[in-house]
């Protein structure tokens, strides 16, 4: 295992946000933003700005990473350009009381369907299924998480079910 | 009977270990980890409780970004650089939980289109697409 696999999350989080120089085997050389590195596999991912407006993504797996340089750190607008590029855009374009209708409406619909659900997080915007489910805002069947899978679809199809027929009612 | 019309035995191919009903690949002592597993979940921190949870923090907001990632990429055609100077385009289709595979569609060979393909990911240096 190389160093750079070694590496704690927490080392690794040091590295996010800034523009890196990586060195991977057979001296193929790379450079960009570095948007995360997975703590499973160590894989960077890059961002590499084009002229044309788009982005171009590379990762360079974790096993072949030999060498990493930050050259400079991103100013407040390149990171929000960062945290935003995979985010799911309909999570911007909500207000908060049509959140909040939205959490309210979901979170009847499966209790009526005989799902245990809780509020929870800061502001209680996250809900929680069983304790082992979250749902974030906006709640939709993307916006679950959890670390068993046969949930997370059974879920998902819930509120794929919900969200069907929310749009016959309309 | 349709075993007499079988002439030659079929030798039995030993497949890999998949992963155990319970455990997703992650537990150290599954069998799935020690075969294939690089142990990149080695935590440093485990004796401080404050510590551990914000490295798992760190760990969280780590992976959720990578496996966003995985989601954007389905269906766009990636270039892949692998060793020996290989270089492959396809479209992206999955990765397994630990990051060993992914599989694909419309591998660009040197050789001709292969429809459907399997990547192992200790193969791969790189891979890019575009947003």
């Amino acid at each position: 295992m190389t160093a750079w696999q070694k590496k704690t999350p927490l080392e690794w989080l040091t590295y996010v946000n800034k523009e890196v120089g990586v060195l991977a085997a057979e001296k193929h050389k790379y450079q960009g933003w570095v948007l995360t590195v997975d703590p499973v596999s160590a894989n960077i991912l890059l961002a590499h700005p084009l002229e044309n407006g788009k982005m171009s993504i590379s990762a360079v797996l974790g096993h072949a990473v030999q060498d990493v340089e930050i050259l400079t750190e991103a100013d407040d607008e390149m990171k929000e350009k960062l945290a935003h590029l995979f985010m799911p855009e309909e999570m911007r374009r909500c207000s908060q009381e049509e959140l909040e209708r939205k959490k309210t409406s979901l979170k009847d619909w499966l209790e009526t369907n005989h799902i245990p659900v809780k509020e929870k997080g800061e502001s209680q915007t996250t809900l929680c299924v069983a304790g082992v489910l979250t749902i974030d805002p906006p709640y939709r069947p993307e916006d679950c998480s959890s670390s068993n899978e046969i949930i997370l679809s059974r879920v998902q199809g819930l509120i794929q079910g919900y969200l069907a027929l929310q749009q016959c009612q309309i | 009977m349709q075993a007499s019309t079988m002439k030659m035995p079929v030798a039995v191919v030993r497949l890999p270990r998949g992963p155990d009903g319970t455990s997703r690949g992650f537990d150290p002592s599954s069998p799935r980890f020690q075969a294939l597993g690089p142990s990149s979940l080695f935590s440093k921190v485990t004796a401080n409780a404050a510590e551990l949870e914000r490295e798992q923090q760190g760990r969280v907001a780590l992976r959720e970004r990578y496996l966003r990632s995985l989601l954007a990429m389905v269906g766009r055609p990636v270039s892949f650089t692998m060793y020996e100077k290989v270089s492959v385009t396809a479209l992206f289709g999955a990765s397994d939980i630990d990051v060993l595979n992914f599989q694909v569609s419309e591998l660009q060979t040197p050789l001709g289109v292969q429809k459907e393909a399997v990547l192992r990911c200790s193969d791969i240096v790189a891979y890019s697409f575009e947003l």
